[in-house]
């Protein structure tokens, strides 16, 4: 593989640097014993340690990291320090990379299970096996497969995706090999109410980008700014920025359920019942209308400039001209002229003078930003929660302005070395596989014909056989069976199903993998990563082995690469022509010589120098109500509205639609699903959200700052800083209101058992004035019953075992944090 | 004669811990051998509940009570400001760790914070407490200085990062992370710190960055009470993340 050619190419890189006189910086602490004249020591140190460039693979931010490595040993990552998103700096999961690499319960090579029985307590009994052996396991079950017409029945499920050598092979995988299953994203266990809330109102279907240095008012709903919400690294600089260095000050209300770090930090923290942000919101824009604080430039005005939005009162809409937002009035009519700071006081349970205030600041200060995610939307209402926010950026103008929200553009990567669709043969054209619905039932009416992935529905349906049974499925960087709302059911669902983990790391997954194909991990790895959303202006950057794969393992992209090339038929020819993972990915960095960097970047190499591409600015601008273009020197090129439409509002009407076009659309068929009213589903309304599971105290579950996507649950390091805000050092506590335990005779750090209509766990609590007294908070984390032995030790149960698989039926998302339990002395 | 010291701007800080886990990354660390910690505070009743956070290096006295009370001199203070152990003195008393009003000194010798534990994973060869794959350079390490793996049986502490920053160029102002020609001499915790709340210099310096957020931003040390005078200083300029009141420090 690659590694050694180029860690070499780095080192060789570096010593030519090193001649220039510019690596004084890292020669000097590592320079050997005292007494050596500084000359030598910096030579000695020069061929000693070395930087090699990689992206942390903590969370998705992707934040460009210099491994340091001497004498093979990799002992430091910091910050690089010119990459946009580090700025060399780090988070706290930063430095964790060296234990990630070092793990003694990694796989140490391919492996296949011999007991077929399958359970929680049936040992696998695994035994190694050699990676051709393996790989010829796989592709005879897939050509299997496809001979009997039954190409459907194969799945691969991934969760974090990094680039267009690893997931981003998976799409073309089952356009060549016949399967609507490949792949199946884990976006409906993240946040895709965000996402499709987006969709829904401005026509784009992802994250916001932002631009946080610029603006003056952030309103934070459930999202977890300071503690978990990506790049947390950057947020965490651009915090130090807003809030100690930028005149004038950034002003920050933030709202959640409990007092995290983000809260503490914030000038305002608005302690809300669950569920009922959308409610919040709604309040916030009634004010902004009635009060007149509105961004006229971007919303419109009323014909004659009297503002009619008075309390309880219709507006005729012939008064009101709109300009880049559609249905504001029908909205007002329909929904909102009632929505005021009293009302939603009630349902709140918030003030109705922090309301009022709130909504005041925000309304009066630009550029202003409302963000937020799955704290917010992760409910059966979630969808108009997050439309109810997502309309607060539009009324005060922030879509695409200085200051305000935009969304990521992707890198000008170049051609692969073959192009799919030359590949395709008759079966895949037009085999049998064409008539299946995804196992999910994503896409269709019976399901989630609006999600884009229905990753937690897997499991059940597999089992419930429901639309069918799969055959094989392969897991890339996702642990459903644990991390899925009951995974207790992905227990059964996965015992009569092939199943091949790819992960570095033993699991719960694992625990039931038939074969296992191991990753390296990523300081092993070379890997592309186009950002997530940052800033707009399109970024991507590089993994690149600091050291030789420490044992037997495989590049996933590799693994992709590898099983494709014994696809018999046209497929496998086309993964011939692939050949590797690191022949993509010189073709993709082909598409920078036309395109080269800000920092230099035009060719493989000099990728692997850097470890990022990057070219500033974004391309577009909505200033004062009119959108331009970057014309090379500034926003000058004023756009038509159907630029606007193509490139940034791409709703159906080219406008922010407050009447969603996109539900409108599909009204029958929620109206049928839902129960709900046809005249206003299209609206950001609010819904009372369903709260499942049985019990009388919601169960939230947030990330910590230390949580690493289930990838830190067996660093000891985690284990002893996870949670420190309410003293948790090595384990994780449910943090209880005093008066609530005190209510069931709980006792601080007792333990206790917290129990929903589909499980029982127990944990130990704390005290915690800081949380609402109708609220459990319990880190999801812990509660592994198979992984690594320092996770293993972790004392305390999983809240996935407690909380209930509901989904918002529009957007997908799972409700995770809606469950309502039972809480009881152990 | 340069004086290092470390100011930490508490209205930056954001309470992340990367002090901590850099720190330990940095200087071989075992999981609650926090040489660099955060601790966390909480008062008031719900709704009003003020939480609070504070970033704790060793303070790096001028006038140390652990020096002064070592029996075998083990402890002591270096020229530039520092105050280290030697492990081929220290006999493990800890007196020091009674006499430290900060907290900030270490005895791993005992219940692991987290198990399995790690000494037993990654077992010491001859008399170190442990051997971890990741542990820093051989040739960074100095028994004499209290840096890299101890041997069983004595006392660690915060060294400043005293392997990076006593090889700075002579005279510098400021070792400031932003600044390629003084970027690899910088403590890890300052390093890695990304609101940037925390800077580190020369107190012997009056131009250097430390003396001027001091002088303008009304840097404050703790327990001024006890005579010790920290060489590390707090901005606590009224953000909401300031030094814990009197609420909430008797309770755990």
């Amino acid at each position: 593989m690659s590694g050694e050619h180029l860690a070499s190419t780095t080192r060789r890189r570096f010593l030519q640097a090193a001649g220039a006189g510019s690596a004084l910086a890292i020669a000097g602490p590592n320079a050997g014993p005292e007494g050596v004249a500084p000359g030598e020591a910096r030579a000695q140190a020069a061929a000693a340690t070395k930087i090699v460039k990689n992206i942390c693979h903590q969370c998705p931010a992707r934040c460009g990291i210099d491994v340091y490595v001497t004498n093979g040993r990799v002992h430091a990552i910091y910050g690089t320090p010119d990459h946009p998103i580090s700025n060399g700096k780090l988070c706290p999961k930063g430095p964790l990379g060296i234990y990630v690499l070092y793990d003694p319960d990694r796989w140490k090579g391919p492996m296949r299970r011999t007991n077929p029985k399958k359970g929680r307590n049936e040992d696998p009994k695994f035994v190694p096996i050699s990676w051709d052996e393996a790989l010829k396991v796989v592709a005879d079950r897939l050509n299997n497969l496809r001979d009997r017409g039954e190409s459907h029945r194969f799945a691969i499920l991934y969760g974090r995706g990094w680039g267009a050598s690893c997931a981003g092979l998976l799409g073309t995988f089952g356009k060549l090999y016949g399967s609507p299953n490949v792949p199946i994203g884990h976006s409906s266990m993240c946040s895709d109410g965000s996402i499709v809330a987006k969709q829904a109102t401005d026509g784009n279907a992802g994250y916001n980008a932002h631009d946080y240095r610029h603006t003056n008012y952030i309103l934070m709903f459930g999202c977890g700014f300071l503690d978990a919400f990506r790049p947390y690294n950057y947020n965490m600089q651009v915090w130090g920025y807003i809030r100690g260095d930028k005149s004038p000050k950034t002003r920050v209300t933030a709202v959640d359920v409990h007092v995290n770090t983000t809260l503490a930090a914030a000038d305002r923290a608005l302690l809300i019942k669950p569920g009922t942000d959308g409610a919040l919101a709604l309040a916030i824009a009634h004010v902004i209308l009635t009060e007149g604080l509105w961004e006229r430039s971007f919303v419109g005005d009323f014909v004659d400039g009297v503002n009619r939005f008075k309390t309880g009162q219709t507006v005729d809409p012939t008064t009101f001209e709109e300009k880049w937002v559609k249905g504001l009035v029908e909205w007002w009519n329909i929904e909102l002229k009632d929505r005021t700071p009293a009302w939603a006081a009630k349902v709140t349970t918030l003030r109705e003078r922090d309301i009022l205030a709130t909504a005041r600041e925000f309304g009066s200060t630009r550029p202003a930003m409302a963000i937020m995610e799955r704290g917010a939307h992760a409910h059966s209402n979630g969808i108009y929660n997050a439309m109810a926010i997502h309309t607060l950026n539009a009324l005060v103008g922030s879509l695409f302005a200085e200051g305000g929200l935009m969304y990521q553009m992707p890198p000008p990567y170049g051609a692969l070395p073959a192009n799919a669709d030359d590949y395709l043969d008759e079966y895949a054209k037009n085999g049998p596989w064409k008539q299946y619905p995804r196992i999910d039932l994503k896409g269709h009416p019976d399901g989630y014909l609006l999600a884009r992935n229905m990753m937690q529905d897997v499991g059940p349906n597999h089992l419930a056989g429901r639309p069918y049974k799969l055959d094989t499925i392969l897991f890339y960087c996702t642990n459903p069976i644990w991390t899925a709302p009951n995974g207790q059911v992905w227990e059964q669902a996965l015992q009569d199903v092939f199943v091949i983990d790819t992960s570095p790391f033993p699991s719960e997954t694992s625990h039931f993998a038939d074969l296992i194909l191991p990753d390296h991990t990523y300081l092993e790895r070379l890997q592309d990563a186009p950002t997530y959303p940052f800033e707009g202006y399109p970024l991507t950057q590089l993994r690149v082995p600091a050291v030789k794969p420490l044992y037997d393992t495989k590049y996933f992209g590799d693994t992709i690469i590898e099983i494709g090339k014994r696809i018999k038929g046209p497929m496998g020819e086309y993964y011939k022509k692939l050949e590797s993972a690191e022949n993509v990915i010189r073709h993709l960095a082909k598409g920078f010589e036309k395109n080269p960097g800000d920092n230099g970047v035009d060719s493989f190499e000099k990728w692997v120098e850097k470890g990022v591409w990057y070219k500033k600015p974004y391309l577009w601008r909505q200033i004062r109500g009119e959108f331009y273009e970057w014309d090379g020197k500034g926003y000058n090129r004023r756009m038509t509205p159907e630029e606007v439409k193509a490139k940034l509002l791409k709703t159906p009407s080219g406008k922010f639609e407050i009447r969603s076009g996109l539900l409108e659309a599909n009204a029958d068929w929620i109206a049928a699903k839902t129960g709900r009213n046809k005249a206003n589903l299209m609206f950001p309304i609010w819904e009372e959200p369903k709260h499942p599971g049985g019990g009388d105290l919601y169960l939230v579950t947030p990330k910590q700052a230390l949580h690493a996507e289930g990838r830190g649950h067996n660093i000891p390091m985690v284990i002893a800083h996870f949670q420190p805000i309410v003293g948790g050092r090595g384990e994780a506590f449910a943090e209880i209101h005093p008066e609530t335990a005190r209510q069931r005779g709980i006792k601080d750090r007792d333990w206790i058992k917290i129990r929903s209509s589909v499980g029982e766990i127990r944990v130990r609590c704390r005290y915690y004035e800081g949380v609402r007294p109708d609220t459990i908070v319990l880190p999801m984390e812990w509660g592994h019953w198979r992984a690594g032995r320092w996770s293993m030790a972790v004392p305390g149960g999983h809240s996935g075992e407690c909380t209930v698989n509901q989904s918002d039926r529009i957007t997908g998302q799972c409700n995770y944090y809606t469950t309502k339990v039972t809480v009881e002395r152990a | 004669m340069t004086k290092w010291g470390m100011v930490i701007d508490l209205e930056k800080c954001t309470g992340c811990q990367a002090c901590t886990t850099a720190c330990a990354m940095e200087n071989s660390r075992l999981p609650g051998e926090s040489w660099q910690d955060v601790l966390f505070y909480h008062e008031g009743t719900y709704p009003n509940v003020k939480l609070s956070w504070l970033p704790r290096p060793c303070m790096q006295c001028e006038n140390p009570s652990c020096v002064a009370v070592c029996p075998t001199k083990a402890t002591y203070k270096t020229e530039d400001g520092v105050v280290l152990v030697d492990w081929d003195k220290c006999i493990g008393c800890k007196y020091c760790m009674i006499a430290c009003p900060y907290g900030v000194r270490f005895y791993m010798d005992e219940k692991p914070v987290v198990q399995p534990d790690l000494r037993e994973v990654f077992p010491g060869d001859g008399d170190r407490i442990w051997n971890p794959p990741y542990k820093m350079p051989d040739h960074l390490e100095d028994r004499k200085k209290g840096i890299g793996i101890q041997p069983k049986g004595v006392v660690s502490k915060c060294t400043f990062c005293y392997h990076k920053i006593s090889k700075a160029p002579k005279g510098v102002a400021d070792l400031d992370e932003d600044d390629p020609q003084t970027r690899e001499y910088v403590p890890a915790c300052v390093r890695v710190c990304p609101p940037k709340a925390r800077y580190f210099g020369d107190l012997d310096n009056p131009n250097s960055r430390v003396n001027q957020l001091i002088a303008d931003k009304r840097g404050v040390r703790l327990k001024e009470e006890t005579g010790n005078k920290p060489q590390v200083y707090y901005l606590a300029g009224g953000g909401a993340p300031v030094i814990p009141g009197e609420r909430s420090r008797g309770r755990g």
